[in-house]
């Protein structure tokens, strides 16, 4: 459990423009590690600092124990997948997945041989010969990945990999990827402003804005716990719902305010007063009858894809909610409301922070 | 009017601009040819009755043209020596940053471009007899040449420059290359035809380059074709057919290049303005 990267109070100006804030992060050997937010967030500048293609401008910056703030990118050995392949177009691919190993010197008989090995694990063996440009895109994307496995680099860096491909062959590298990081037992870092890419390929989440990281942790932990209404709001889709309320006199219950005032008894200790943001996800509102559910609200817009329904309320703020199955319901139509209270999110209003408990 | 005939008036006035624009030329060929008589004749022929070939023998030894061309060779060469060398390292810098200081050198750059060489020469002159150039006259005329052809030379090289994508860069450097080692390996070779394009551009410039040789090369033996052209010109010339042979024999190789290789100068000019 060896940590394969570490960063120590990272900072990285672009003349007075602050964009990495004092970050501290520790990816363990053999992880997954996914960056993750809006773009402009740093996730980019992050992994180019890791690279070495971006300098930072204090703190320290450890790959495989050793610190690398000056070092250059070639002498780091870690390998970057770019976000457009960056496929050399004047070599083949075989040229291109040897050009590391041509530049270490290498003998040539080697090279082949390793280049024929990485070809037969990623399926390009009959395209060795051909150049980027005769490539369909998910070929080029697997040059990419290919090129950067014959080093055998003490991290791979992935460059919003996938954001080229269509959605279909996005979902198939997903988990060709995230099979291909099992079997070489790499340290992978990857940035993605896609949610649903990180949630699902890593196994620790780090979720920037900003230039501050906001939270990491395992996806689920992020799922369950977010530690503020960015990240509550960021993870999960469709994103969470937020309601204005205030913390009951009790300081056990809060006041909701959907047109009619509401008040729901929850587990955790609030000021009487407290402006708050409570947090539903849309997965976890049940539906019931008119008159029977914790709330009751009228239905804006029905959407279902055969499996999954999505309604949206007519509230304001609007509320929507997402369940397996199909509704009779339709827009116009008044349904009641149901969740469990453990399922709420509570947010101070003021500091968008997650409300302890 | 339909499509058909519109694209066939165009077609036909496109025809006739080209037939304004290279009458010239057709008249240089033909003018050699003729024979003294005919070169007077009105009405013009425009076919010669009895066209005279031995004239280019003739005029290449009689005025020792070998020699003429040989020094033009030289003083192109040099030029465009000096200019790729220096220009490549300079355009790509000014492709790869960005910054108030690169804008200022790019304005300047293009100022340069803006004076005549005539009006150059004078001063060129004098600064070059004070440090004692002018000895070596074609090194002094190689040296002019550069330093009025390098500003367009390295805004073309820029542009190329700037179409190739930064991310290769930067894949080569963390493929292990240094900065230098992923310029030559990864940014040359990509950026090559533009350069190639550039200089054959500017080699077309130097070969015919009139001012600063004629002020700068003294020596007879040292003067490049455009020079002796010209010193073959007196007031009261009548050898039209010698001076054009003359002519046809300095421009034909450069009008050949020119008509091979035109689809490449095409695109290599627009490529990267496009973008």
């Amino acid at each position: 459990m060896t940590a394969q990267i570490e960063l120590t109070n990272v900072n990285k100006y672009y003349g007075a423009y602050h964009a990495l804030k004092d970050i501290e992060l520790s990816i363990r050997k053999g992880s997954f590690t996914a960056l993750v937010g809006p773009s402009g967030c740093g996730k980019s500048t992050l992994l180019r600092s890791l690279a070495g293609l971006e300098s930072i401008s204090s703190g320290t910056l450890k790959i495989a124990g050793e610190v690398m703030n000056a070092v250059p990118p070639r002498k780091r050995d870690v390998a970057m997948v770019f976000q457009s392949y960056a496929l050399y177009p004047h070599m083949t691919v075989e040229e291109n997945l040897t050009y590391s190993l041509r530049i270490k010197g290498v003998a040539k008989a080697e090279r082949k041989k390793a280049a024929n090995e990485v070809a037969a694990v990623t399926g390009l063996t009959h395209l060795l010969g051909r150049y980027p440009r005769e490539l369909s895109g998910g070929q080029r994307q697997r040059v990419a990945m290919s090129r950067a496995i014959i080093r055998h680099p003490k991290a791979f860096l992935f460059d919003e990999p996938l954001s080229n491909l269509d959605a279909a062959l996005r979902v198939h590298m997903r988990k060709e990827i995230r099979a291909l990081h099992d079997r070489l037992g790499a340290t992978s870092v990857y940035v993605t402003h896609d949610q649903v890419e990180a949630m699902t390929m890593a196994d620790h989440v780090v979720i920037l804005r900003d230039g501050i990281i906001e939270q990491q942790g395992s996806p689920l932990e992020l799922y369950d716990r977010p530690a503020n209404k960015f990240v509550a709001g960021f993870i999960g889709s469709p994103a969470m719902n937020f309601l204005p309320a205030i913390g009951g006199q009790d300081g056990q219950s809060i006041i909701l305010d959907l047109g009619v005032k509401q008040t729901i008894a929850i587990n955790r200790a609030v000021r009487p007063g407290q402006a708050l943001s409570i947090g539903l996800r849309p997965e976890h509102i049940e539906l019931a009858a008119p008159d029977q559910g914790a709330l009751s609200a009228p239905v804006a817009l029905v959407e279902s894809t055969g499996a999954t329904c999505f309604l949206t309320m007519a509230t304001t703020p609007e509320l929507s909610v997402v369940f397996n199955g199909r509704s009779g319901a339709r827009a116009g139509d008044r349904v009641g409301l149901n969740f469990a209270s453990g399922s709420i999110h509570l947010f101070d209003a003021a500091t968008e922070r997650r409300v302890p408990g | 009017m339909s499509n058909v005939t519109r694209d066939r008036l165009l077609f036909a006035a496109a025809i006739i601009l080209a037939g304004i624009y290279l009458f010239p030329l057709y008249w240089m060929y033909i003018t050699t040819i003729k024979s003294g008589s005919e070169m007077f004749a009105t009405p013009p022929t425009f076919w010669p009755t009895d066209p005279q070939w031995q004239i280019f023998g003739n005029v290449w030894q009689g005025r020792n043209m070998g020699r003429y061309i040989w020094n033009s060779l030289v003083i192109a060469c040099g030029a465009v020596s000096v200019i790729a060398v220096l220009g490549v390292g300079c355009a790509y810098v000014l492709a790869r940053y960005r910054n108030i200081w690169v804008d200022i050198g790019l304005f300047l750059i293009l100022m340069l471009q803006v004076l005549p060489a005539s009006l150059m020469v004078t001063p060129i002159f004098v600064g070059f007899s004070q440090v004692g150039l002018l000895n070596y006259p074609r090194l002094a005329v190689i040296l002019a040449i550069a330093a009025k052809s390098m500003p367009f030379f390295v805004v073309l090289v820029r542009a190329t420059f700037m179409s190739v994508p930064q991310e290769l860069e930067e894949a080569a450097l963390v493929d292990g290359n240094s900065r230098v080692g992923a310029f030559f390996n990864i940014v040359l070779p990509l950026a090559r035809n533009g350069i190639l394009v550039s200089v054959i551009l500017i080699f077309m410039q130097a070969f015919g380059e009139f001012v600063y040789s004629k002020s700068m090369i003294q020596a007879v033996e040292l003067q490049p074709a455009s020079v002796g052209l010209n010193s073959f010109m007196g007031p009261n010339t009548n050898e039209w057919n010698n001076i054009m042979a003359y002519a046809a024999i300095y421009v034909t190789p450069i009008l050949a290049i020119f008509v091979l290789l035109q689809r490449r100068i095409v695109s290599g000019l627009t490529s990267g303005a496009l973008k």
